[in-house]
């Protein structure tokens, strides 16, 4: 018996030693395979600095006024917020402002009207649908109203009227969400990042493991050696996932230490991935990284040649990156969503970022889930490889 | 020793008629053969390319199971243990490749360790094995960019190193030069007197008659003769074996008629 046991662990170890030796000495691959890690801090920084820049400053708004001498203290007004005239476009941006086309017409009679106190129309013209002008068009809005209350004030003010009779009912926002929340659309595209590297880091591994070996006609003499197909297959799955775990420890280490450059104090947000986040996150990570692995090799077995298998398992990427986008537009979440692998950690790292408590219990209920049906393909696996199909797909 | 015993097998060929199951989308690759390959022999199969020399030699690794018949290794039956039966084969196949990013001492290093070798022992092996087969400059290079004969060196290496008490091995000069053929051969005799069971299909006639104690002739799935190459020319009425193989053959196939 105790010989028996000796004869497994020296399989075993001989098996992940030769997967680990050839993982790590196809160094392209391999860097092509960490390139998501290496690339994620940077996509992070820049999509931050983006986003700050959008809400903190006010970037300059160029517009084209008609009319702009009969109205100067609005216009003086629109200066100061930072909104200019399109004469005084910098030349780098004015195929931009020129495209986005904001105009607005103030009326010749401005003046006269504005001293009988009669309303005034402006007109704003823009294309409301491109995204771009929305932001442009609130602060206009904002501005041309504020002007417009601070002169009503005032003229009521005159006439000795209280202006606090024209605010009866006056709503106090009490903001509830954790500063992290103002960070959300970041932390979730992290999380969807995340699993996608989970995915994809193993990606090449997994496949030059299994249908690559095919190809260089080393499988078959791999599974006429006294060795059980399940260790093959669990050799080569905890080779892949390494891969893949150390792409997500990747992201996760450069990710939090990026972070750190990126001021977001500005925007209120105190977003950090400290060590305990980290902790948690891995713990839900790890298990999807053998999971991805699985499912690659599974496929990947499955296919008739290395090419068809790189395309078909490809398809795979498709899981992590739109399962989570999916869930988080449904509004009534079945409950055994909240299980499934992907589904189910999406949903709790997306509550770790929002800096909600972690619910243990769907923490380790979706991990166990996960597990189990990693362990259902690899079985499948092993059984799949022992039939005489795989053998015919050799020659 | 090896004992193949009324093996018949049967491939489904998809496509053929709308992918219709009937008699001619069925290719039967053996049909009925059995032989015997005894200890301290040296066994050949000879038979034309389609004959199922390597479907029969499938069988033996229990990479394909029998349709009906057994097939049996020291008294294993593949079917029934093939991992027990494995470990008493050492296997050349048909088709091989090597692990390109490993060297060519690695390779024997995996193969000898997946035999349950360790320690001491599996070194000594390792060092003997290249020793054996002359392949001592190679050993620290990683095996891209071998030549065929170097591949076939470190594939011969890598299945002989745990001393399996039965070889049996696919073609296995195929491109190998003079030397590497006589080492080989010199190897195989060696093996052979010290009692090991050796099985082996070759197209070369010379080789065979050579080498072989006993030869097997295989035609569409069945024996067509067995016996010593000199039995093998007399059966025939020819001198020379090629002669006669062509002749038991193409009784069969009607070539020689």
């Amino acid at each position: 018996m105790k010989s028996n046991m000796n004869l497994h662990l020296i399989q075993f170890k001989a098996l992940i030693l030769k997967e680990y030796r050839e993982a790590f000495r196809d160094k392209r691959a391999l860097m092509v395979a960490l390139m998501m890690a290496f690339l994620a801090p940077v996509v992070i920084m820049m999509m931050s600095k983006i986003m700050i820049e959008n809400i903190v400053d006010e970037p300059a708004v160029y517009i084209k006024f008609n009319g702009a001498a009969y109205a100067p203290k609005l216009i003086t007004r629109f200066a100061d917020n930072n909104i200019l005239d399109f004469s005084d476009v910098p030349k780098d941006k004015k195929a931009i402002w020129e495209q986005r086309n904001i105009v607005i017409d103030i009326p010749e009679n401005y003046a006269t009207d504005m001293a009988e106190g009669k309303p005034i129309k402006l007109h704003l013209q823009a294309d409301f649908s491109d995204k771009a002008v929305q932001t442009p068009v609130r602060r206009i809005g904002n501005i041309v109203s504020r002007f417009s209350n601070s002169i009503g004030y005032k003229r009521l003010l005159l006439r000795g009227i209280d202006t606090r009779l024209l605010n009866p009912v006056k709503l106090i926002k009490q903001d509830t969400a954790k500063p992290d929340a103002t960070f959300m659309l970041i932390s979730m595209m992290l999380g969807i990042y995340l699993m996608m590297a989970a995915f994809m880091s193993g990606l090449s591994v997994a496949i030059d493991s299994s249908a690559g070996e095919r190809e260089r006609n080393v499988l078959e003499m791999l599974l006429c050696q006294p060795v059980s197909t399940l260790k093959i297959v669990i050799a080569k799955l905890i080779s892949a996932s390494t891969i893949s775990i150390i792409g997500v420890v990747l992201i996760l280490v450069l990710t939090s230490l990026s972070v750190g450059f990126v001021d977001l104090t500005k925007i209120g947000a105190t977003f950090s991935l400290d060590l305990s986040t980290i902790a948690v996150l891995l713990l839900l990570l790890i298990p999807i990284c053998f999971f991805a692995s699985a499912c690659q090799l599974f496929v990947a077995f499955q296919t008739k040649s290395f090419k068809e298998a790189q395309s078909t398992v490809g398809l795979l990427i498709g899981i992590p990156a739109l399962i989570p986008v999916v869930v988080s537009m449904m509004d009534d979440r079945p409950v055994w969503l909240n299980w499934l692998p992907i589904a189910g950690q999406s949903m709790i790292i997306e509550n770790i970022f929002k800096g909600v408590d972690i619910n243990w219990l769907a923490v380790f209920a979706t991990s166990a889930v996960t597990i189990t049906i990693t362990v259902a393909l690899v079985l499948a696996l092993a059984k799949k490889l022992k039939s005489e199909k795989v053998v015919m797909a050799l020659s | 020793m090896i004992e193949v015993n009324n093996l018949h097998k049967s491939f489904f060929i998809k496509g053929n008629k709308g992918g219709k199951k009937d008699k001619h989308n069925n290719v039967k690759a053996l049909d009925g053969l059995s032989f015997t390959a005894k200890d301290g022999e040296i066994t050949g199969i000879l038979g034309p390319n389609g004959a199922g020399k390597t479907t029969c030699l499938r069988t033996l690794y229990g990479l394909l199971s029998a349709d009906e018949g057994f097939a049996t290794i020291d008294g294993i039956s593949v079917t029934e243990n093939p991992l027990e039966a494995r470990a008493k084969l050492g296997i050349f196949p048909d088709k091989f490749g090597l692990y390109e990013r490993l060297t060519a001492y690695e390779q024997i290093d995996y193969f000898a360790s997946l035999h349950g070798m360790s320690g001491q022992t599996k070194k000594n092996a390792i060092e003997q094995v290249i020793e054996d087969l002359e392949l001592g400059e190679l050993a620290h290079r990683k095996t891209v960019g071998f030549s065929q004969g170097q591949r076939m060196k470190v594939t011969l290496a890598q299945s002989l190193v745990h001393q399996p008490q039965n070889f049996v091995l696919d073609e296995p000069t195929r491109g190998l030069d003079v030397m590497s053929t006589r080492v080989l051969r010199n190897h195989l005799a060696k093996f052979k007197a010290k009692g090991h069971c050796i099985l082996f299909s070759s197209h070369v006639m010379q080789e065979v008659a050579a080498l072989c104690d006993r030869v097997i002739i295989v035609a569409n799935g069945k024996l067509a003769a067995q016996g010593t190459p000199q039995e093998l020319c007399d059966l025939a009425g020819e001198t020379l074996l090629e002669e006669a193989f062509v002749k038991l053959i193409g009784s069969d196939e009607g070539v020689a008629a």
